[in-house]
């Protein structure tokens, strides 16, 4: 019983946390603990003493496929010639809309449209 | 083998792969990317990273004991919630920066076990100023405001360290430090304008501690004490400062602060020489400093037994939720 | 009976005011001493990050005894502090059991500290503060009703984790499971003067400060069993004496001298 090995009370766990209703979850730190009910029990007073916290999630490292250090390296890289699918690649629109004496709909004047006027 | 004492091994370059490697990853730090755990890097960082930050992260633990003396006893309900939640921080960095260590020793097939073993054996060094008594409450306050504020200075200058998880743990840590600062502040405050009998014991606190805190940033250079690693640590950016730097930033901080609440420093000579733009101070004994980080410091032995009968103490517990005893 | 909504209010019937304050008192003493308990341990549990989540538990719990000192205070007993660090054992209402050792040595050296005992008086308070609580939220005095309410919103997660470490360690080795009988069996022979109400249990229930003794002492077991299917037979017993009369023992006066060492050290000091 003494000598009984340790080693696999020390499981890594990734711990995520949501701070508000509008935020995502957010990856906080990594603990170590026998299982995932302890890992919980345990996440939030390590990580989010001082922070509000509406959620958590702990995820066994092992059960998280991340990216190694070579797709990293080689797959995180772009070039810089996506415009087409961003807004800066029809920003001439905003020209043509005002010789038509009309607005442009960029995001601040789609994103102000939550409220429609009331019947 | 990972390396925790003795000179670092020089960088093995001979294979043209690693050099080429090596040249990556220098290019890399020096544009200030950061370094992650399952990266290449040079076997010399990942020994020098290891050596740091595990004794970083186990000097938080063991740092956590002079204090936590005086949690049970602190003064009033205020302050032992204070001195709570402090030393408890001081035990949750000691979990975040152990988590770096680890993931460096992954490689080695180490873990938290083999740290905890290493420190108990003595191959494993915890800091200097945590080997030394804490004898009165104002001890408290004092490694709260000037222990810690020698740590807050040479943690901050390590912020934008090359190895990532380092920096992001380093990030959160020093983010608590600063209510660390204002803890410690307010005990030596309350002692500072205290009684008769508080002033006094908050000065002989500050007369036991002035050597120790001139040591916390270890020697000039390497001359003083035959070993040194600030070179190697600048060369990679994990630090940006000298011993001397850090020291005289410390100084530079916390002295005029120290003057006016009325206290001395047990050096007559300790004064800002103007024209060299220092301070300059009577040297603290560097063979004493060798002595208590081997540790055969005033305390060392004690704050070992203590953290070996409660690691073995507790063994029970850690063996009875092993996966092989619960069958998960 | 009207709710009383003051201290002011409270302070017009003797008989309701020496009640009031005795269950202030015992709430207060009981989440101070295990609060207390819990400090020594710090630095010193299993494993780091239960360390660190311990602690938590125990800073909220000596929270809680604060906020009851303070509602004594309201009452005119006396500042929070000296109620905490000056009173002598006889004026104590802690239960005995809540403030025996956590196990041989000490803090400051050789701290052969039992977990077992931990995991199971933690459990064992954590479920009678809940069920204690839930009683008062319906209390009379209408300031202890609102801090039972706000010391519920922060309490399950105590009672949680307690109850985690209960299940998992009864689960799992022979060793850790005769480790956690043993000290539950200790408990069947010394807990019960925390389910006791003291001398103004009568009153207590009268003024419906309080539910009575009998009927906390059934929720508590009902929901332990909710955990602990092999509990000791019976309720428990108080071989050690009722602190909720003022009997105290040596590690009483242990904790005394510890917690109260450097506010005694000065009696002029602002701190």
């Amino acid at each position: 019983m003494e000598n009984t090995n340790e080693a696999s009370f020390y499981q890594e766990y990734e711990v995520f946390s949501k701070k508000s209703v509008k935020a995502p979850i957010q990856h906080q730190f990594s603990l170590l603990a026998p299982n995932e009910e302890m890992a919980l029990s345990m996440a939030v007073e390590n990580f989010m003493r001082r922070e509000d916290v509406l959620d958590v999630w702990v995820v066994k490292r092992s059960n998280i496929r991340a990216m190694t250090s070579e797709e990293r390296m080689n797959w995180t890289k772009r070039l810089d010639n996506k415009d087409y699918r961003r807004t800066k690649g029809y920003g001439y629109l905003r020209q043509k809309w005002k010789e038509k004496e009309q607005g442009m709909l960029d995001e601040k004047e789609i994103m102000s449209w939550k409220e429609v006027k009331k019947k | 083998m990972y390396i925790y004492s003795g000179a670092s091994q020089p960088e093995e370059s001979s294979h043209v792969d690693d050099q080429e490697k090596y040249e990556q990853f220098m290019a890399r730090i020096e544009a200030g990317e950061k370094i992650e755990a399952d990266d290449w890097m040079p076997d010399d960082y990942r020994q020098a990273l290891i050596k740091l930050i595990s004794m970083h992260g186990i000097s938080e633990i063991m740092g956590a004991l002079p204090e936590k003396e005086w949690v049970p006893k602190a003064p009033t309900l205020k302050r032992k919630l204070g001195i709570m939640a402090k030393v408890q921080d001081e035990m949750g960095h000691g979990q975040l920066l152990l988590r770096v260590a680890e993931d460096l020793m992954r490689p080695y097939g180490k873990t938290r076990g083999d740290l905890m073993d290493d420190l108990l054996s003595g191959d494993l060094k915890f800091h200097n100023v945590f080997h030394m008594p804490t004898k009165t409450w104002a001890d408290a306050g004092m490694v709260g405001w000037l222990v810690d504020g020698a740590a807050i200075i040479s943690q901050t200058n390590m912020l934008d360290a090359s190895y990532g998880p380092y920096q992001r743990a380093l990030q959160r840590i020093c983010q608590e430090e600063v209510f660390h600062a204002q803890h410690g502040e307010a005990i030596i405050m309350a002692l500072a304008e205290g009684t008769e009998h508080q002033r006094q014991i908050l000065q002989e606190s500050l007369n036991r501690w002035w050597s120790a805190l001139l040591m916390f940033f270890g020697p000039k250079s390497a001359d003083t004490t035959g070993s040194s690693k600030q070179d190697i640590m600048i060369k990679y950016r994990i630090r940006k400062s000298s011993n001397e730097e850090l020291r005289q930033a410390f100084l530079d901080k916390y002295l005029p602060r120290v003057f006016s609440l009325g206290l001395t420093v047990p050096d007559e000579t300790a004064h800002y020489d103007e024209e060299k733009g220092e301070w300059v101070y009577q040297q603290p004994d560097w063979n004493e400093f060798k002595q208590i980080i081997k540790n055969k410091g005033p305390r060392s032995k004690e704050r070992l037994r203590l953290r070996e009968v409660a690691y073995e103490n507790n063994r029970w517990v850690r063996q009875a939720l092993t996966s092989e005893a619960v069958g998960s | 009976m009207m709710p009383v909504e003051t201290a002011e209010e409270a302070k017009k019937d003797a008989t309701y005011l020496k009640a009031l304050k005795d269950l202030i008192y015992q709430c207060a003493d009981d989440d101070f001493i295990i609060s207390f308990r819990g400090s020594e341990w710090l630095g010193l549990a299993p494993h780091i990050e239960e360390d660190v989540a311990f602690s938590s538990i125990t800073q909220n719990t000596m929270g809680h005894a604060v906020m009851f000192y303070s509602l004594l205070e309201e009452l005119g007993e006396g500042k929070a502090d000296a109620l905490a660090h000056e009173r002598q054992p006889d004026e104590r209402r802690n239960a005995v059991y809540l403030e025996k050792k956590n196990g041989e040595g000490s803090y400051l050296g050789e701290p052969y500290y039992d977990w077992a005992l931990t995991v199971v008086r933690n459990f064992l308070y954590e479920t009678f503060k809940k069920v204690k609580l839930k009683a008062i939220t319906n209390s009379s005095y209408q300031p202890l009703a609102n801090v039972a309410e706000k010391v519920l919103m922060e309490q399950p997660y105590h009672l949680s984790h307690w109850r985690i470490w209960v299940e998992q360690l009864l689960a799992s080795t022979e060793d850790a499971r005769s480790r956690l009988e043993e000290r539950l069996e200790e408990a069947w022979y010394a807990f019960g003067d925390v389910l006791e109400l003291g001398q103004y249990a009568t009153e207590m229930e009268h003024f419906q400060l309080m539910i009575g003794e009998d009927e906390l002492k059934e929720l508590w077991l009902e929901e332990v069993k909710t955990t602990i299917k092999d509990l000791p037979n019976g309720t428990p017993k108080k071989q050690l004496g009722s602190g909720r009369e003022g009997e105290h023992t040596a590690d009483f006066d242990q904790a005394l001298e510890v917690l109260s060492e450097v506010y005694v050290s000065d009696e002029n000091a602002i701190w």
